[in-house]
């Protein structure tokens, strides 16, 4: 397993073919275009060649407007699914087609007009209550409301606030004028809502005397008729839209029978996008193409045959190595390292040239990932949902390398359960308590509670080993790219240090008596340090070939130091774990502490579900953050070189139907 | 000494593991109420999310289970009539998951609390907001750990 080595393609063809030739090449899947305007700026073909034009943007549209209907049909005709239920499989060749595309497009675009004409009905219906509300004051008065007086008569509606009594409203008017009369239409806790009436001349007078009144005349223009009549006539109008727009439900709802045809087109529409996406990346004189891209190199045989029957000219080369950082990277993987796609994918693909690290990683996470979980329970729920989500969902790429990784993390935690005789907790122990029984539990083989410290041992042992291993691939590395002595300074020197280390532990704890053992093992450390010291000196340059020993010194100490002890997380959780279980087992069995009742086992079942639903939940996501962790910056800082990008071809990609393989 | 004498081992006891189930509480109970705001936000403006939503918001809530936990276990192991020193050395374990839970409820409150942005914006990425989340939820445990291995290492 490794990086794939990929080749660059250099391509030109004859325009009459593009259409199908890119057919053709999204079916294979495996040829990522390049922008080849950028490869051919500076040469001398620059001047003759133009970037190609593509329908991108129209597409994109469409696409739209299609997504969009299928939402409306899945908002108001909702198609009831099954909760794992495989997106529907077609032939790639039906997805290159494009019949009934144009009659799928008028249909969304019908639903659309529907859903827009809900929108403005929904809008006027929000205007016409507020009409009616406005209106409720004016109920009582029986003058029409563009009524504004009579020849020699002027008569206004308007609102006082209420902190003003009518009274005093009244006395000012009439100080003004005593024809006048300012008469209440209607009281309300915060304004009185009133008619005024007075002679035509005297009007201006009138608004001065009750402007300190805050007098606000009302704002009834535009309607006619008295305003019990302007409401009637916006319920009439009320009830005629909810008529209408219930229509445009229905019409809607009609449409539902189109919902597979739409999807289909959908998904036409999307490669049709992929493959203006690529068109874009092209150039072009009137008759030829020009191409330039990225294969890789085990699929050169199949490619070169299909470039023949378009009568093509190409060339494909190998990278040099300056090119490296432009060279896109797949990871070949067989089943069982591909469930580490999610990892790498969440932190960085390596770069070109450099190592790929999931099969290195993939032993380490499952174990790592079962000793923290390390529940039998636990993980048969993990085994059966992997396994019914394989077989119902039929998943695809990521989904699938995600099942994988939970069957495997699954079985890893079920033979960590057995080993610490770990089943839902307790839970067989508890049981059998609640009957009477005085059996001590299922055998294990060590128990993070009764045997915490060896388990803290244990785990900064497989963390050394852990280490150890992304530090030989780093070894491996260097010694290829021909650093050797850099290797032997650097990893070598740190493992002649852990050598004298172990040789030192061996004679305290077990051979007491052989001081020759000590004193060799204090001399293989020295040698290890002098070894790091030479390895930093050298690469130091100026006033730094001083400092450096010291930092290096302080930096191995404390990242070894840190490095180890943060492996003391897989004990942490494995017993985190088991407690948190362990204590939600016993409180489900409290009630039936006298023996069991049905009332006592009904409560001993509810607790017993929530709890371990609880904390099955917290721990799946917990172990693999932290499983996580250890790979990606303890493991992956010894080795790993990031910055790779991905490997994207030009192929299929679709959203509501598999294409079939 | 003859004051905490007047008061007993046993109720020194009961107020450390009252405070384990409480302390954590409060913290699980600003934390999740701090997330919880953040995604009504959300939801009134996407009712969709809410599934998302509401799985980033019961994150802190692990801390007031532990506290509980810790409460269940130090409650057992309470005799009537236990001397003082007992009951100071139950106490002393309560604290870490006490303190720990509470302050770490909070923080991963408002961790959750801007996750829930992630999601807003970026709904693709929201499990990345979820590990985010997670980096905080160790301190907790490691808090509960000191407080089990303690407590089972007392003798009574």
């Amino acid at each position: 397993m490794a990086i794939v080595q990929m080749k660059k393609l250099r391509l030109l063809a004859v325009r009459d073919s593009k259409e199908e030739l890119l057919k053709e090449l999204i079916r294979h899947g495996c040829v990522e275009f390049a922008e080849t305007e950028d490869a051919l700026t500076g040469s001398e073909a620059a001047a003759f060649v133009h970037r190609e034009s593509s329908e991108l943007s129209k597409l994109k549209t469409q696409h739209q407007t299609l997504v969009h209907a299928i939402n409306l049909l899945d908002t108001y005709a909702p198609k009831k699914t099954k909760l794992l239920s495989a997106k529907p499989e077609l032939e790639d060749r039906v997805l290159l087609d494009d019949t009934g595309l144009a009659g799928a497009l008028r249909t969304a675009e019908t639903l659309e007009g529907y859903d827009a004409r809900i929108k403005r009905i929904g809008a006027e219906e929000s205007r016409l209550r507020s009409v009616i509300e406005s209106l409720q004051p004016w109920l009582s008065l029986d003058l029409p409301l563009n009524f504004e007086g009579t020849e020699r008569c002027s008569a206004v509606t308007g609102s006082i606030p209420a902190r003003f009594p009518m009274e005093t409203v009244s006395a000012a008017i009439e100080a003004v004028d005593e024809e006048a009369e300012i008469f209440s239409v209607h009281e309300e806790k915060k304004a009185h809502y009133v008619l005024l009436v007075c002679m035509r001349e005297k009007l201006a007078e009138m608004q001065d005397a009750l402007r300190p009144f805050g007098f606000t005349a009302s704002a009834l223009t535009g309607m006619t008729g008295t305003a019990r009549e302007c409401q009637l006539n916006a319920e009439q109008e009320l009830k005629q839209l909810a008529a209408e727009k219930e229509n445009c439900v229905h019409y809607i709802i009609d449409d539902a029978v189109h919902r597979d045809e739409l999807k289909l087109a959908a998904d036409r529409v999307n490669v049709k996008m992929s493959l203006a996406e690529a068109e874009e990346r092209l150039c072009g004189t009137d008759s030829v193409l020009v191409m330039e891209g990225w294969i890789p190199a085990y699929r050169e045989q199949e490619l070169n045959q299909l470039f023949e029957r378009f009568g093509c000219a190409w060339e494909t080369v190998e990278p040099e190595e300056d090119e490296y950082p432009r060279v896109p990277v797949k990871l070949e993987n067989n089943k069982f390292t591909d469930s580490m796609n999610m990892v790498t994918n969440m932190y960085s693909l390596p770069a070109y040239g450099s190592v790929d690290a999931n099969p290195l990683m993939a032993p380490f996470f499952i174990l790592f990932y079962g000793l923290m979980m390390a529940d039998m329970g636990y993980g048969l729920i993990m085994i059966l949902a992997a396994l019914v989500a394989m077989k119902k969902i039929k998943p695809k790429a990521g989904t699938l390398s995600f099942c994988r990784l939970l069957l495997y993390g699954g079985i890893s935690t079920f033979v960590m359960g057995a080993l610490t005789g770990g089943f839902f907790g307790d839970a067989p122990k508890v049981i059998a308590g609640m009957f009477g029984s005085t059996w001590p539990g299922l055998p294990h083989l060590f128990s993070p509670v009764e045997n915490s410290t060896q388990v803290l041992y244990g785990a900064m042992v497989l963390g050394m080993i852990h280490l150890n291993t992304g530090m030989v691939v780093n070894f491996v590395q260097r010694w290829k790219h021909g650093d050797k002595l850099g290797a032997i300074l650097e990893e070598g020197a740190q493992w002649v240090i852990l050598v004298g280390g172990l040789l030192l532990i061996s004679q305290m704890m077990l051979f007491k008596e052989a001081a020759m053992l000590h004193n060799i093992g204090l001399g293989v450390i020295g040698l290890g340090v002098a070894m790091l010291l030479i390895g930093a000196m050298r690469s130091a340059t100026g006033i730094g070939k001083l400092t450096a020993p010291f930092s290096c010194i302080y930096n191995t100490l404390t990242g070894w130091f840190g490095d180890v002890l943060s492996y003391s997380r897989i004990m942490a959780l494995m017993l985190a774990g088991g407690v948190v279980a362990q204590v939600f087992n016993t409180i489900a069995a409290m009630p039936s502490a006298n023996g069991v009742t049905p009332v006592s086992g009904i409560i001993f079942i509810v607790v017993f579900l929530i709890g371990h639903a609880l904390n099955f939940a917290l721990n799946l996501l917990g172990c693999f953050v932290h499983d996580l962790r250890l790979q990606c910056l303890e493991f992956f800082g010894k080795f790993y070189k990031d910055g790779g990008k991905p490997f994207e071809p030009l192929r299929i990609r679709t959203q509501y139907i598999n294409p079939q393989e | 000494m003859d004051f905490l004498n007047t008061i007993g081992g046993y109720a020194l006891g009961i107020l450390g593991a009252g405070l384990a189930a409480f302390m954590a509480g409060i913290g699980s109970a600003k934390g999740t109420g701090i997330a919880g705001e953040a995604g009504a936000g959300l939801v009134s403006e996407d009712p969709s999310k809410f599934g998302k939503a509401m799985i980033l918001q019961v994150i802190p809530g692990t801390q007031g289970l532990y506290g509980f936990v810790i409460w269940f276990l130090a409650f057992n192991k309470l005799v009537p009539g236990m001397t003082v020193a007992q009951g100071l050395q139950v106490l002393g374990a309560c604290l870490p998951i006490a303190i720990g839970g509470m302050i770490s409820g909070i923080a991963q409150g408002k961790v959750a609390a801007a996750s829930i942005n992630i999601l807003a914006k970026k709904p693709d990425d929201w499990s990345k907001g979820m590990i985010l989340c997670i980096t905080v939820e160790f301190y907790a445990i490691l808090s509960l750990l000191a407080s089990f291995m303690m407590l089972n290492g007392i003798s009574l």
